[in-house]
């Protein structure tokens, strides 16, 4: 699960994006909307990314209808200290 | 005009391009996140660069090597050559897939 969290996060291409996703959603449960709103991004980008992190086993959807707010997975919660390395060194949004 | 030397030579330079494009996304990463794990991997991907660069200019452009690499050697030893290269060419191909996501 580590190496998986920390490739996703800052490995990737996407990577500084979906940590600022995670981090958005660890403040409290966001839709794609809300997301995309928050953190200046576009929609089908924050889609993309929520589904990479969703494949990943890091977030997940609370409901599966058009509205559904993301969230940590428990998994991505034990795992927090590699998350806080990680978007400690982010911008604050 | 030797077609092993010429195919090692291309696939050489397709992992240039490969580890430029990792070298790019890693940058990058560790400009916006300054996190050890991004600049692990740009130290590897520079020495890998740097290492098929040597490459390139023993095959290219060295003043001896290259007459000697272009005419001498035997084409059961570019087989051998040619073998690492593609095989570090596929590597590469999947790590180039996973990040460019």
């Amino acid at each position: 699960m580590e190496a998986a969290l920390w490739y996703v996060l800052s490995g990737t291409r996407g990577g500084p994006n979906r940590a600022r996703v995670l981090r958005a959603v660890d403040e409290r449960p966001r839709n794609p909307n809300q997301l995309a709103e928050a953190l200046d991004l576009n929609y089908d980008t924050v889609r993309h990314h929520l589904d990479v992190l969703a494949d990943n086993d890091i977030v997940h959807a609370s409901g599966d209808d058009y509205g559904a707010v993301y969230l940590p997975t428990d998994r991505a919660r034990n795992n927090w200290d590699v998350v806080e390395e990680i978007i400690e060194g982010l911008e604050q949004p | 005009m030797n077609t092993l030397a010429t195919a090692a030579q291309i696939t050489v330079g397709v992992n240039l391009l490969f580890l430029g494009s990792l070298i790019w996304v890693w940058v990058r990463n560790y400009l916006a996140l300054r996190s050890k794990h991004t600049l692990g991997m740009l130290v590897f991907a520079s020495l890998l660069f740097i290492e098929n660069g040597f490459a390139l200019y023993y095959y290219l452009l060295d003043p001896d090597l290259s007459v000697w690499f272009s005419t001498q050697v035997p084409d059961i030893a570019w087989y051998a050559m040619l073998s690492f290269h593609v095989l570090e060419a596929v590597a590469l191909a999947f790590l180039a897939w996973v990040t460019l996501d």
